[in-house]
């Protein structure tokens, strides 16, 4: 996968489908597990990471020709840091409306390991602008996946989407808990598997 | 060496950058912070006694601020209540001192506007220049209490207690009674989809109405909440056309003797928040009784 060149809307799609950060690389899964309890979690939690992940991989990817290797880790939890405060900050100062759902959320995010995985294999080799839309495909990739597993979450533990009674009955409670977020996950991950070997067969077929 | 040199050169500056855009972020955004939060107060109070953009609160109501230091005067420990009184018809503060078990010991008039009370800061300097320079003090609560013209009708208590994660701060309503009229959770940091339930309707509801001798026995049970409560307690069941608002009271008294039923996977966060209700309102109407003897003797107007 190296060495070769991907335009923008390859690396958009990348982290949709083919890199999916819960589903393909496995990262993550402490919110994946712990927070996709429902729909609206998702999103919110998604909609976070999007804007945090975009900032810190254009950040680092316009200030890595200064970075010390030896150093690189800590001043990507700086950067992720940093921009979590400045987001936290603002939202509280200017919308505290969307502080008012997405505050604990914002918080939580310093320290996940997507973020920190795709500055150090993508946004410290490549210019801004690939950097922007992996941070763009791989935020939007980690929402579909939050969504994903809080919509089967969701429906199942408490019958309802995005808080909208359904089923009208709880089918199995279970679904909320934590544990069941390992099932989620690992069906989830299996669903993907078998896409990519249906995938890879027809186009040797062809 | 010369290595090393650069590695802690780098790491000074990222951090020293990292520090200042923090902090100017900070600095821009702190004033429209707190008015934010100001605001959010002012809401939840008039929320929890039904008033809001639909009813609005009649003129009459005010709030009256109980601050609440503790005072240590070399060595003797005192507690400070700083009371908004009535004089020559203005309404200021005024520093009362008092032992722990509730003796007089001296009272202070207190160089303060009404509007510049709610200010932590303010009140630390009035009460810097009225006390005597050896005094420790240090801020404990504050207690609101809601008076419409000379009745009181709600003591809002603001509190903090640990939760599962971080603090839990709270604001708890009580009638003149001390039954509890609402809770409303203001600040946590509980895990979304567990503990952070404590914000959702059919938990923090679940205290309302609760009697105060039946609050000081409160328990947290862990049994599933039953399905026709939990939609009484979100007054969901209104909206569905099939139960009237006389159906939901109903339902929620015939609850009213029940504990609190804890969050499914969440009990350690549901037991928190329930005994820090109960000690916040057993504190409280502790203090207050304590607290309107000593008024009473001394003869104080305050102004609740």
């Amino acid at each position: 996968m190296k060495a070769r060149k991907k335009t923008n809307s390859q690396l958009f799609f990348n982290g949709i489908l083919k890199e999916n950060p819960i589903f393909r690389l496995a990262l993550s899964m402490c919110p994946a597990v712990g927070i996709s309890t429902s729909v609206m979690n998702g999103i919110l939690l998604g909609v976070a990471v999007l804007f945090v992940q975009v900032f810190s991989s254009c950040t680092i990817s316009a200030i890595k020709n200064y970075i010390h290797p030896r150093i690189r880790i800590p001043t990507y939890t700086l950067t992720i840091a940093t921009w979590v405060t400045v987001i936290d900050l603002m939202l509280a100062a200017f919308v505290p409306a969307a502080y008012k759902e997405m505050g604990i959320f914002v918080k939580l995010i310093v320290a996940f390991a997507i973020i920190t995985m795709r500055l150090e294999t993508f946004a410290c080799k490549n210019p801004v602008g690939p950097s922007f839309w992996d941070g763009v495909g791989m935020g939007l990739g980690f929402t579909f996946g939050m969504v994903a597993l809080g919509l089967v979450r969701e429906l199942l533990g408490m019958g309802t989407i995005l808080g909208y009674d359904v089923l009208g009955f709880r089918p199995l409670l279970f679904f909320v808990l934590p544990a069941a977020g390992f099932f989620c996950v690992g069906l989830m991950m299996a669903v993907f598997n078998y896409m990519e070997i249906v995938y890879n067969r027809r186009r040797k077929a062809l | 060496m010369k290595e090393i040199l650069r590695i802690i050169i780098g790491l000074t500056i990222s951090c020293l950058v990292a520090a200042v855009v923090m902090g100017s972020v900070f600095a821009i955004t702190d004033r429209a912070k707190k008015h934010n939060e100001h605001v959010k107060v002012q809401e939840t109070m008039l929320g929890l006694l039904g008033y809001g953009k639909a009813n609005p609160p009649p003129s009459e109501l005010r709030f009256a601020t109980i601050y609440r230091y503790i005072l240590n005067e070399n060595g003797n420990i005192r507690l400070g209540y700083m009371l908004p009184v009535f004089e020559n018809g203005r309404e200021t503060f005024e520093f009362m001192i008092v032992t722990p078990d509730g003796d007089f010991v001296e009272k202070l008039p207190l160089k303060i506007e009404p509007d510049a009370a709610s200010e932590g800061p303010e009140r630390e300097t009035a009460l810097k220049s009225a006390l005597k320079r050896s005094t420790i003090f240090s801020f404990a609560d504050s207690s609101i209490v809601a008076l419409k013209g000379k009745d009181r009708i709600a003591y809002l208590l603001p509190s903090e207690f640990p939760g599962f994660k971080t603090f839990v701060k709270v604001m708890l309503a009580l009638d003149a009674r001390f039954s509890v009229i609402g809770l409303e959770i203001m600040e946590h940091e509980e895990d979304p989809g567990l503990g952070a339930e404590i914000a959702q309707p059919y938990f923090k509801n679940q205290f309302k109405g609760k009697a105060f001798d039946r609050l000081k026995e409160l328990k947290v049970v862990k049994e599933p909440l039953p399905d026709e409560y939990k939609l009484a307690l979100e007054g969901k069941a209104l909206g569905k056309g099939a139960v009237s608002r006389e159906e939901v009271d109903a339902l929620r008294q015939k609850y009213q003797g029940k504990d609190i039923f804890a969050i499914t996977g969440a009990t350690i966060s549901s037991r928190a928040v329930t005994d820090g209700v109960i000690n916040a309102a057993k504190k409280f109407s502790y203090r207050l009784k304590a607290l309107e003897k000593v008024i009473a003797a001394q003869q104080i107007a305050v102004a609740f």
